[in-house]
């Protein structure tokens, strides 16, 4: 057993250190039994949404008449004209930012946070890894949503015609929008990092996109400007997607993050931890 | 060299100043004891150190480095407040995320050795939030003694410790200084603990340091009295009032200070009818010089 070290200081690279980090959350994120009632929860949620509105009752038709439409609209969207075109993949991103404030704020809560400073973890690698690890959480629960969808569609009936080209480019598009989406809800949780409460209603308010929803539903014509948007580019993700809507969520998803994260990463530089 | 030099440290919150012109030196392989009142600034330092906290002004250099040299903070190991753990998770959890945070490789080996150090081993599976006070207490110092740190800023570690906990802890602190190269900036309001163990003393007040002095310097400076118990208190004061120089009536007992020759005051008390029933030879603690240093500042 080592006795005693030399006074010997050795800067860590940024792939050390982002990798030890990383390696927290991912230990973390495993460990815990929040993500797995989450990725369980998105798998309940398609099976909720086609088994309430893809079956015809004797007062209502169905919404949904093709199982894919709980993946994503037909045609981008900007207002939400019934809760059909609302529910699908997206509210992935609702829970996945429920989720992500949990976890961050837990970080401030128990006081780990102060052991990650104190060492040589910087702020930067902070908000980037913790914006990784959420991105992987919201993929893993659109993932089980997927297989949901699939599972509630063949058990209710639903038609699963669709053009598979586009759908495989919806629902990677929504995949890569995670990573904007989870670069939004890390800054909200950092922002409110001292009040655990206003972090989750930060991080429902924007996953639900009522802002963007309210944008577009003022702004005349077809705003597709607000494809530039966080929530304009997941719903850009739809079942006619094609190459560039994948690329449009990438551009939009890193541009996102990139900023977010500089955000994030200034304020938390210039500001106390707690 | 110095584990950590600070000079003209400033911070405010809200204009109001924690600390204001801070100088601070702590050398390399010694057990600092930080001492000051509530709200003096000890804790706002410590977080500055450990940057959680965003000084306004002012440098800080931990072994002749800028504090934010992330090959320096890997070296550093804190116990700030609380343990910063997870209640939920496993003590053997919690040490495991900061040895994957410190790249340790052979983590496993690593928590074995923390644990022993703080006497801990058999209850590495044991939930954070079940331990005891002192239990979180020692788990932050492992915490903390992860990777074998070259600097230890521990914040009233002993706060709230039975006695036997407050005895494991100074062997603890003790061991690490002398066995394992480390530097200890260690505060606390239970003086008669940190005079034990600290080799160096760094009094602040009002976010400005008062005062630095070395163990030796601290026992140089100590002075000696002789604690006496008599019938008559107020005559035989009176009496010892005219032939020594400092004679105080404090805590039940006459004592007369900068006096060693114990022999001559009891002789000269006899000599004047008065019968000590207790004699006792003290010195000035780091308490008393603690208080009477802020009494004279108050005063200034």
């Amino acid at each position: 057993m080592e006795k005693s070290k030399e006074l010997k200081f050795e800067s860590p690279s940024f792939i050390t250190r982002i990798k030890g980090m990383l390696s927290v959350d991912f230990y973390r994120l495993f460990h815990t039994p929040l993500f797995y009632i989450f990725i369980a929860i998105a798998a309940i949620i398609p099976a909720m949404i086609i088994g309430t509105t893809g079956m015809d009752s004797s007062q209502t038709a169905a919404l949904f008449t093709n199982t894919w439409q709980a993946i994503a609209v037909e045609k981008p969207l900007y207002v939400v004209e019934n809760i059909g075109q609302y529910a699908n993949m997206n509210m992935v991103f609702i829970f996945g930012g429920i989720m992500v404030s949990i976890f961050i704020g837990h970080d401030y809560k128990s006081g780990y946070v102060k052991q990650l400073f104190t060492t040589h973890a910087k702020k930067q690698d902070y908000m980037i890894s913790k914006t990784i690890i959420s991105a992987f959480s919201m993929v893993c629960m659109c993932g089980t949503y997927l297989v949901g969808t699939i599972l509630a569609g063949a058990l209710v009936g639903l038609s699963f015609r669709v053009n598979a080209g586009s759908l495989i480019c919806a629902i990677l598009g929504k995949m890569i929008m995670s990573l904007g989406w989870a670069s939004l809800y890390t800054f909200l949780n950092i922002i409110f990092r001292k009040l655990f409460a206003a972090g989750v209603a930060s991080s429902f308010f924007f996953g639900t996109g009522i802002l963007i929803i309210g944008v577009a539903a003022i702004l005349p014509g077809n705003p597709s400007i607000l494809n530039m948007f966080l929530y304009g580019s997941s719903v850009y993700a739809c079942l006619s997607s094609n190459f560039v809507s994948v690329l449009v969520c990438i551009l939009c998803s890193v541009g996102w993050s990139i900023f977010y994260n500089a955000l994030g990463t200034y304020i938390l530089n210039n500001s106390d931890v707690y | 060299m110095n584990a950590i030099e600070i000079k003209g440290l400033t911070k405010s919150f809200r204009g109001m100043y924690a600390l204001n012109g801070l100088n601070m030196k702590v050398p390399v392989g010694s057990i600092y004891g930080f001492i000051g009142e509530n709200g003096s600034g000890k804790s706002t330092t410590e977080k500055l150190i450990c940057g959680h906290l965003v000084k306004d002004s002012g440098t800080i250099k931990l072994f002749g480095k800028d504090y934010t040299d992330p090959g320096v903070r890997v070296r550093v190991g804190a116990l700030i407040e609380n343990a910063g753990c997870f209640p939920g998770a496993s003590i053997y959890m919690n040490l495991k995320m900061q040895c994957l945070n410190l790249g340790i490789e052979n983590a496993d080996e690593e928590i074995d050795r923390v644990l022993k150090i703080v006497r801990m081993e058999e209850h590495r599976e044991l939930k954070f939030k079940k331990c005891s006070l002192g239990m979180k207490q020692r788990v932050g110092i492992a915490m903390a003694l992860l990777g074998s740190p070259a600097l230890l800023i521990l914040d009233e570690p002993i706060n709230g410790l039975d006695t036997d906990g407050m005895r494991i802890m100074r062997e603890i602190l003790v061991d690490i200084t002398q066995n394992y190269n480390c530097t200890v900036l260690i505060s606390s309001h239970i003086l008669g603990e940190l005079e034990k163990i600290a080799t160096h003393y760094g009094i602040i007040r009002q976010g400005k340091m008062v005062q630095e002095l070395s163990a030796e310097e601290m026992e140089a400076r100590a002075r000696i009295f002789v604690s006496l118990k008599v019938a008559d208190m107020q005559g035989a004061k009176k009496l010892l009032d005219k032939q020594f120089k400092n004679v105080r009536e404090e805590d039940g007992y006459l004592r007369v200070y900068d006096e060693e020759n114990t022999e001559a005051i009891v002789e000269f008390l006899i000599s004047k009818g008065h019968i000590p029933s207790e004699i006792k030879k003290n010195k000035v603690g780091l308490e008393e010089y603690y208080i009477e240093l802020m009494s004279k500042k108050e005063s200034a």
